[in-house]
């Protein structure tokens, strides 16, 4: 299981990526930050960087708009 | 909601003089290579402004797949493993010669100098001619400038005139171009000092510190804005699909978040179908944001100017978003609302908002075909809506009714139609008198407040919290919605003390803001350091962020009391509608039903089972109320306010408000 903005939780699953937690999650807007246990993940890193099981994956997203 | 996100870059290993490095893909080979260390001379390159590859100094060898080549370096983006040399003897012999030409043109200019010292190239004579030209300011030809007023102001003003060795940089017909606005991009990016400013209106007290940060905005807007926000393609309406992917996106007067048609009112069908100009465009020449957007040649089909082809300005987001909270999804209705709403001089959101509230209640049976002039004003009715646009207009009919508002409406229908009051308070979508804007605030506490506290009513100019605390949550607890309902409204209330644009503070954000923690990401740090150079640039008056708060402050509370003092501005004036906190329906609740028997049983503690949809909707309700009023105790208390909602005597002072006429006000105050 996979904590998400400390809220919502995902199922882990064996290879699961950033991109796929944003996929599940539906977020779809571009200016986002994305760290995974602290750490900052590069954007060119999503579809590679690998999440652990437990992980703490935090989304942020900076407001526009509005 | 498991929606696909578009693949990100790759990353792409490449071999320089060598050694493999990794860059990310769609990098230029000469950033590459910089980053790798190598020195590699450059003239028509600047980092800002896109590529231009005239100068050829930057020249490397590439070989790709077996065959070797040579490109400019600058402008060729990496797309697959190449193999790359940046000096072989052939590129040294040729960038010597480039630059042993330049140095006998302009051998008295730095930026030359130092090509011709890192190229080796010494002779001064070697290519002198009766086209060298001595003067240290020489323009170089790099077109720096003319790329600037390009890609910086969206002009072009500067261009190349004449062939060959007669090239040179001017305006058209050598003349001054009354189009240029006097941005100095030009002048900011000329290497040379070929371009200079003669003139700095307004007496600026420090013109070059307003300069220095107002080009780091351009610069952003130049080179980031694509992959960010896409204000200058689409404007705010870019974020039509995403409030609809995070069920923000108001659909039949705020019951629900999203809607499986919108992909017909999104960013992507005006992008595509309807705005024309092909082109940014901007509230006023030299804005280089220019989110502004137009939509030429459109025909009319209502109203006084049906038949006719017009120019639309917009839509905007909230315009957009007030069509399918009417449930128009269809654009050709929502740029004609957008049109005679701008053309009549009425607010699309406040019209948008009082309609879906009509809509609900027709739908409800409250009000019949005998009210409304024989409309059949259900959701998506886009003829009918119009039609009482236009009555509205001519001061007749339903129109007139509707043109009053959604608490004027409220009332007249509790007492003339013995209409169901708790039903119409919890659907009637305002506060102190206003309509609300165009977002679904349900899920964020924050945004509740942010829209009902906010002095003139539940507009998202003063705080929109809704990714920081539904999405991101940023500020789990009522101190850090207090804190964040602080901060943000008297910032933005800041802006418009200045009369300086928002835009520009949000809408684009510094590559690296990510370095900062989240919630100092959350204010963007650089850009409300830009704003507050403007400010010193302009004035001389160093600003910091207590300074800045307290000047805010100051005017926020005058705002507050002159409030209190016409009887709008104590706590049962920021209490939203129950619809802007949550579910007011049964088919509302049984919409989201899984989304709210989870925080039933999680975070009121009460288990969901067995319980009808009536009683899980009070319970909902009833604990809904009782947070919000947490976070309205929270932030009076943060801002210095008594438990009602007004100022204290002890913060009046402390800012320097305690002038007699405001000490009258409060006394006298109606609330
Ligand atoms: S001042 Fe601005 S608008 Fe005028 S030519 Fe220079 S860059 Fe273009
Ligand atoms: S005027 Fe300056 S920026 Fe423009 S081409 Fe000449 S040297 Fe370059
Ligand atoms: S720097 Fe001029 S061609 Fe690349």
């Amino acid at each position: 299981m996979i904590k998400v903005n400390k809220k919502e939780t995902v199922e882990w699953r064996e290879g699961m990526t950033v991109q796929d937690v944003l996929d599940i999650m539906g977020y779809i807007y571009p200016q986002i930050t994305v760290t995974v246990n602290g750490r900052l993940v590069q954007r060119e890193d999503y579809h590679t960087h690998e999440i652990p099981d437990g992980a703490d994956v935090n989304v942020f997203h900076l407001a526009h708009g509005g | 909601m498991a929606t696909q996100t578009k693949a990100g870059p790759k990353k792409i290993d490449i071999n320089i003089n060598g050694e493999t490095t990794t860059v990310v893909e769609g990098t230029y080979l000469l950033q590459a290579v910089l980053d790798a260390g190598y020195t590699v001379p450059t003239l028509c390159h600047h980092k800002d402004l896109t590529p231009d590859g005239t100068c050829r100094l930057c020249i490397c060898e590439i070989e790709l797949k077996g065959k070797k080549k040579t490109v400019t370096s600058c402008n060729y983006p990496v797309r697959e493993p190449v193999k790359v040399i940046t000096n072989s003897e052939e590129i040294k012999t040729h960038r010597k010669k480039l630059a042993e030409m330049y140095l006998g043109r302009w051998p008295n200019v730095e930026v030359i100098q130092n090509i011709a010292k890192i190229c080796g190239a010494t002779d001064n004579e070697k290519y002198k001619s009766e086209l060298t030209d001595e003067n240290p300011k020489a323009c170089i030809l790099c077109g720096h400038c003319v790329r600037a007023c390009n890609s910086f102001m969206l002009q072009n003003i500067l261009g190349y005139a004449g062939r060959g060795i007669k090239r040179h940089m001017t305006m058209p017909f050598g003349e001054v171009d009354p189009y240029c606005v006097g941005c100095t991009s030009c002048a900011y990016v000329c290497p040379t000092g070929a371009i200079q400013i003669t003139d700095d209106l307004n007496n600026p007290v420090d013109p070059e510190l307003i300069r220095n940060h107002g080009m780091k905005v351009n610069a952003e807007m130049a080179t980031l804005d694509d992959q960010q926000c896409r204000m200058r393609q689409v404007g705010t309406a870019n974020i039509v699909e995403v409030m609809d992917a995070y069920d923000l996106l108001p659909v039949h007067n705020f019951k629900f978040g999203k809607h499986p048609d919108t992909h017909k009112i999104d960013s992507k069908v005006m992008k595509s179908d309807y705005f024309t100009q092909g082109a940014a465009d901007a509230c006023w020449l030299g804005c280089s944001m220019a989110c502004a957007k137009a939509v030429d040649g459109f025909a009319l089909k209502t109203g006084p100017y049906k038949g006719e082809k017009v120019v639309v300005d917009g839509p905007e987001y909230e315009t957009a978003a007030g069509g399918s909270n009417m449930g128009f999804f269809d654009l050709d209705y929502i740029v004609e609302y957008n049109f005679y709403c701008d053309t009549y001089g009425i607010d699309t959101i406040s019209f948008a908002t009082t309609m879906a509230f009509v809509m609900e209640a027709f739908e409800a049976g409250i009000i019949t075909k005998e009210h409304t002039g024989g409309k059949e004003l259900k959701f998506g009715a886009m003829e009918e809506a119009l039609e009482c646009l236009h009555e509205m207009a001519r001061g007749e009919g339903f129109g007139v009714d509707v043109g009053q508002g959604v608490r004027w409406l409220k009332e007249k229908w509790i007492k003339e139609l013995g209409a169901d009051s708790n039903y119409l308070q919890d659907i009637g979508m305002e506060v102190k008198g206003l309509e609300f804007s165009e977002y679904v605030s349900k899920e964020s506490l924050a945004q509740q407040a942010g829209y009902s506290m906010a002095i003139k009513g539940p507009q998202h100019d003063e705080a929109w919290l809704i990714f920081i605390d539904m999405v991101n949550n940023q500020i789990p607890t009522f101190e850090d919605k207090a804190e964040a309902l602080y901060y943000f409204p008297l910032f933005r209330t800041w802006f418009g003390l200045l009369g300086l644009c928002k835009i520009v503070w949000n809408d684009v954000a510094p590559g690296d803001n990510s370095k900062y923690p989240p919630q100092e990401a959350a204010k963007i740090p650089e850009h409300v350091e830009n704003y507050w150079k403007f400010f010193e640039g302009m004035t001389g008056k160093e600003l910091d962020e207590e300074k800045m708060l307290l000047q805010s402050e100051r005017v926020f509370n005058l705002q507050r009391i002159m409030s209190y003092y016409l009887g709008h501005g104590t706590r049962k004036d920021d209490i939203p509608p129950l619809r802007a906190i949550g579910p007011v329906t049964e088919e509302e609740y049984l919409s989201r039903e899984e989304r709210y028997d989870k925080q039933m049983k999680e975070e009121i503690g009460i288990d969901p089972a067995r319980k009808t949809v009536q009683e899980k909707l009070e319970i909902t309700r009833d604990h809904r109320y009782k947070q919000y009023n947490k976070v309205l105790d929270a932030a009076y208390e943060r801002r210095g306010w008594d438990n009602n909602g007004v100022p204290t005597l002890e913060r009046i002072k402390e800012i320097g408000i305690d002038i007699p006429e405001v000490l009258a006000m409060l006394e006298n105050g109606k609330s």
